[in-house]
């Protein structure tokens, strides 16, 4: 199958400060790619570089046989861009909005006119298509905001975490969203953290982190990473802060890695036969009581922390990738 | 066909500005409520037979000229909430070359001037009697005036980081420029040295060409218009060029 989009060790400094660091990858077509990282590790940067709006530092991104660089009107004639937060005209209704984006896409008035109204019954959007978009609840903005960027019917839609921020109904029914404009025929590139989200939507998974593409695969194959692994899920009694016992069941032989996922304490190990008695005994000499331990495959999360050697739900603490959030985000500045 | 295709995308930006502007009716009525209340409170000036009448033909034309800088001003600010709100990313993602992007903006900035402005002159003339002599050079004045303000707003969005930066910043130069352009009193009574300062403003040359134009004075409206007409090349360009650099970065 054909690229839609091909990554070339695509580079962005702001400043001094190294946002993307040679990121290469394809995206074939039709397919569903996830960009899956913490905040702050580079995923909206890429995307930017990719749909022609931020200027790379070195490296190419070929969209639809197209580089960005030298052709860019004609890369987001094609790319259809779902932002991360809403960033539709508040003061005007929805069909004003969608008007004016079919307008600088250059569709004219009688296809205006019907993509508008397809799109609309689509997102379940019509009844309230004449009111103001900043009265919308979060979830009317996230369908809007996809409607949006489908006005032109791009052939490659990218998204940028696509569900964040929005309640597990409304995330629902955007997954299903997405799923069906896959199958239509789309491609689509899509940036999150949520592990779930990537592992349940994408086909194949780029994992990045502080800028680098570390991994890059299927969710099985990536899962894979973590072979002969086990993990051992204990929850420590009495309301003890879970927190407190990583660092100290860390220090036991033979675990690979500690962390807390869903208030239990998760641990990875290639030898869970040696371990399981010595982190009782540890618990135990600490002054804790284990009130639950169970044996689990690992996931991709645990393959996420395996590659990185963080969780991914930690967010970003230091003061560079505050700053490489904040300037990706912000968009212009 | 380019061209044209891109004057297009310029049109569209400058009205889905205007559009959103005047969906807002208390935008609008905010915005021309301080130069109406200042032309009301400055124009209770009376003579020693009755009203000032000589003051308030002065009056009438400076605050038109203030009225299309306010107006143009505000309406540049827009860039800065879009910037802020993400919004100028929609138009970014979009095949819309950055050139139609700032030529819409400045678009949007000068008829918001000119229609400020258009109100107050229509309120000043029918209430107050006001006359001008050429009412074609009033209307070119007032473009050329709207324009070169809209330049300086299209420096200060470009420049300022958030919208409290932006207003902060226009409010240094506004509120000067109310006072040193001209619009209440006379440039020639300035004490030494703002007579300096309010030649290198260009409220400055939008009050004294208007009010030229109601005593018929051709050659100062030429002058004060081809001054103007630097202005709105000069700030446009620096405008343009800060807005460009952002959106090439």
């Amino acid at each position: 199958m054909e690229n839609a989009i091909e990554v070339k060790e695509l580079t962005k400094f702001y400043g001094s400060l190294l946002a993307v660091n040679h990121v290469s990858f394809e995206v074939k077509g039709k397919e569903i790619f996830g960009l899956l990282g913490p905040n702050g590790a580079g995923k909206t940067t890429t995307i930017r570089m990719i749909c022609g709006m931020l200027r790379p530092t070195s490296g190419t991104a070929v969209i639809a046989g197209f580089d960005v660089a030298q052709k860019p009107r004609e890369v987001k004639r094609r790319i259809g861009l779902v932002p991360d937060i809403s960033n539709l005209f508040g003061e005007l209704s929805a069909r004003v909005n969608l008007e004016f984006m079919g307008k600088l896409y250059g569709l004219d008035k009688k296809t205006r006119r019907e993509r508008i109204d397809k799109v609309l019954e689509i997102f379940q959007l019509k009844d309230r298509q004449n009111d103001l978009v900043k009265y919308y609840s979060k979830g009317m903005h996230r369908r809007l905001t996809i409607a949006a960027a489908l006005i032109h019917q791009p052939e490659i839609l990218v998204m940028d975490e696509p569900t964040s921020g929005l309640d597990a109904q409304t995330a629902r029914l955007v997954r299903e969203i997405i799923i069906d404009l896959n199958k239509e025929g789309r491609t689509i590139l899509l940036t999150t953290h949520q592990i779930e989200e990537a592992d349940r939507l994408a086909q194949r998974i780029g994992i990045i982190d502080c800028g680098r593409l570390i991994a890059l695969d299927t969710p099985d194959q990536i899962k894979k990473s973590t072979e002969g692994m086990r993990a051992l899920e204990i929850k420590i009694l009495n309301g003890t802060d879970q927190q407190r016992w990583i660092p100290i069941i860390s220090k036991a032989e033979g675990v690979d890695s500690v962390f807390l996922a869903e208030g239990k304490i998760r641990i990875l190990s290639k030898d869970l036969a040696q371990i399981i008695p010595r982190v009782i005994n540890l618990v135990d000499k600490q002054g804790g009581k284990i009130e639950n331990i169970s044996v689990a495959q690992p996931t991709l999360e645990d393959a996420f922390i395996n590659l990185t050697g963080k969780s991914i739900r930690e967010e970003p603490t230091s003061k560079e990738a505050y700053l490489k959030t904040r300037l990706a985000r912000s968009g212009l500045r | 066909m380019k061209q044209l295709t891109s004057l297009m995308h310029s049109v569209w930006i400058a009205e889905n500005d205007l559009r959103q502007s005047f969906k807002s009716v208390r935008h609008v009525v905010w915005s021309l409520l301080f130069p109406i209340f200042m032309m009301f409170t400055f124009s209770f000036r009376y003579g020693a037979t009755g009203p000032d009448v000589q003051f308030i033909n002065f009056l009438i034309p400076g605050i038109v000229g203030m009225t299309a800088m306010f107006g143009s001003i505000n309406e540049t600010m827009s860039i800065v909430w879009d910037k802020s709100l993400g919004v100028f990313d929609r138009i970014l993602a979009a095949p819309v070359s950055s050139t139609s992007i700032i030529v819409g903006k400045t678009m949007s900035g000068a008829v918001m001037g000119v229609i400020s402005a258009l109100v107050l002159l229509i309120i000043g003339t029918t209430l107050f009697g006001v006359s001008f002599a050429n009412i074609s050079a009033v209307l070119l004045i007032i473009l050329l005036a709207s324009f070169s303000f809209t330049g300086i707003g299209t420096i200060i969005s470009g420049l300022a980081s958030e919208p409290r930066e932006a207003m902060m910043l226009s409010n240094l130069l506004r509120f000067p420029m109310m006072f040193l352009g001209g619009v209440f009193f006379s440039v020639e009574a300035m004490p030494m040295p703002l007579p300096y300062v309010a030649r290198a403003l260009p409220l400055t040359y939008a009050t004294e060409a208007l009010r030229a134009i109601e005593i018929g004075n051709t050659t100062i409206v030429f002058v004060d218009a081809m001054v103007l007409l630097v202005y709105t090349v000069g700030t446009i360009l620096l405008g343009s060029r800060i807005l460009m650099k952002i959106m090439t970065r």
